[in-house]
């Protein structure tokens, strides 16, 4: 950051024009706790490419949201084009770009929902099934409509400068009903994936709880990436969990952390790319980047000296379990000879 | 196992559940995700949600449960470790902890003593005794154990898919079964178990 960067007017001017930016504030505030709360699942779950591959399937309904009424009438959809851009972007409710977006990431999602397993692939080559038929589709229908490409590319990767207030309302209604859910829900969701035969076999719900948790993702990738663009949306849903696993091991604070440092990836980005004039959604990124970078570093430093303490320690006959349950002889169990063991452990099972 | 748990549909034949039936399973050690950060007690209190309680949004209620697991599998002194951070057989006595707490009528247990060493596998089968004698729960074990196995279990069956034999019979009589001692004669009776 330049000298002229930390000019103290400039942080001023923003706060003068608060009213106008407030709206674009609020939403990357509240997709950053919302995405960033759900991003802990995706990390966790390995799906980190879920919300990219999802993104391409809502650039995929939102160029078919042009091309189809253009297929179906186009002597109409060229009329439209004569009489200007408001007259031809909206021919019915039913094309609405918003609403085929989610249409098509609740599709995308059911590809997560389907087990993969049994195709002998895994989720993460299904992921990239998703994100190739869709971004090689949103390209070829894009081609069809030149004349709506510039409105296309709006939609997509929507200027986060300023946000209209139907795409704040989504994304709050998004937050208050997603985040609720997932909040009720959230021992549940990791249970299942955690260890999801055991949860199985314990009668939860296993289907229905991974079918909110992909639907809950699509839902919030889709009206995000509405208001912020692409690229926020991904990184919100990804760099905030990783920032809160690198800082904590406790579980609960993995969900609040992942969530506030979301909420503030949004708005310190969006505060930061005003003052310094740099690229809204790339700047919200870049923030979430450099708190995960200072998460590893911290990692990294704790790491370091853990390893110097355990060197300096004299070394201890007692290694592994230490607790005794009553009545039973003392334990004796060390990592190390539990590997021998391992070695020689014949290969034929009897039940 | 996984059939008789309803997690894969039989090749042929049906599954019958009584109503009301508990089960727990135990899965191998290497099934658990280290990327994951479970503490000993999240782990513990998982045991407790089910179809009656899938959210366990009361979870001071069920504290004292699980601490009561652990105590009797012998972990309770790193309910607060992370259970990727324990070694082969701390984490087993917490697997064994979680079955204790879901109080099954039937566990099933897949492989609980692969890579402990001698004292850790004696412990587990201890309480895998325990879970027999004192909870009443019936136990399903997949094993290499095949002495201990027989030692303590009413009913064994043995599969073993280079032989082409599946043999279910009393532990008893599975000693003496021409399939038994053609693939395991030369190893029971003369080592601890068979290598």
């Amino acid at each position: 950051m330049n000298a002229d960067a930390i000019n103290p007017a400039a942080w001023s001017e923003l706060w003068a024009n608060l009213a106008i930016f407030k709206d674009a504030i609020w939403a990357a505030g509240l997709a950053g706790a919302l995405l960033g709360f759900i991003g802990v699942h995706v990390v966790l779950r390995r799906m980190v490419f879920a919300s990219s591959a999802i993104a391409q399937a809502a650039a995929l309904g939102v160029a078919l949201s042009f091309w189809v009424p253009a297929l179906i009438d186009p002597i109409g959809h060229a009329a439209g084009h004569a009489a200007g851009p408001t007259a031809h972007l909206l021919p019915s409710p039913l094309f609405e770009p918003v609403l085929w977006a989610i249409a098509a990431s609740l599709l995308a999602t059911l590809v997560f929902i389907a087990n993969p397993v049994r195709l002998h692939l895994t989720r993460e080559s299904m992921l990239g099934f998703v994100f190739l038929v869709s971004g090689a589709g949103a390209v070829i229908v894009g081609d069809k409509i030149t004349q709506e490409s510039h409105d296309l590319a709006a939609i997509l990767f929507g200027s986060a400068v300023v946000v209209q207030t139907i795409d704040l309302y989504l994304v709050t209604a998004a937050t208050v009903v997603l985040l609720g859910g997932h909040l009720f829900l959230w021992r549940a969701l990791l249970f299942v994936g955690y260890d999801p035969m055991g949860a199985r076999v314990q009668g939860m719900p296993v289907r229905a709880l991974n079918g909110f948790l992909f639907v809950s993702v699509g839902l919030a990738v889709a009206l995000c990436t509405r208001a912020l663009g692409a690229l926020p949306v991904f990184a919100f849903s990804v760099l905030p969990a990783m920032t809160a696993l690198a800082f904590t091991s406790r579980i609960g604070w993995v969900f609040v952390l992942a969530t506030l440092v979301g909420a503030f990836s949004g708005v310190a980005g969006y505060a930061v790319s005003f003052r310094a004039e740099l690229p809204v959604g790339a700047t919200q990124s870049a923030t979430g980047a450099v708190l995960l970078t200072v998460a590893l570093l911290w990692r990294f430093a704790v790491a370091l000296r853990d390893r110097r303490r355990a060197r300096n320690q004299p070394p201890s006959m007692s290694t592994g379990s230490t607790a005794v349950p009553a009545g039973s002889s003392a334990p004796t169990t060390s990592p190390a000879s539990e590997r021998a063991s391992t070695a020689s452990a014949p290969r034929t099972d009897a039940a | 196992m996984r059939t008789a748990l309803g997690l894969a549909r039989p090749i042929t034949g049906t599954i019958e559940r009584r109503p009301g039936l508990r089960l727990a399973y135990v899965p191998q050690q290497s099934a658990l995700d280290a990327i994951f950060p479970i503490s000993v007690l999240d782990y513990v209190l998982m045991g407790l949600q089910g179809l009656g309680n899938v959210t366990l949004l009361r979870r001071g209620a069920h504290l004292a449960a699980a601490r009561r697991a652990l105590a009797e599998a012998g972990a309770a002194a790193f309910e607060r470790r992370q259970l990727r951070d324990l070694s082969g057989g701390q984490r087993q006595r917490v697997l064994m902890a979680r079955a204790l707490a879901t109080d099954a009528d039937l566990v099933c247990l897949d492989e609980p003593t692969n890579a402990l060493d001698a004292a850790s596998e004696q412990e587990i089968l201890a309480l895998i005794e325990r879970l027999r004698s004192r909870r009443g729960a019936a136990v399903i074990m997949v094993t290499h154990l095949v002495e201990d196995g027989l030692e303590r279990a009413d009913r064994a069956l043995l599969l073993d898919r280079d032989h082409g034999v599946a043999l279910a019979a009393p532990s008893a009589a599975m000693r003496t079964a021409p399939e038994f001692q053609h693939i395991y004669g030369r190893f029971v009776g003369r080592h601890g178990h068979a290598e």
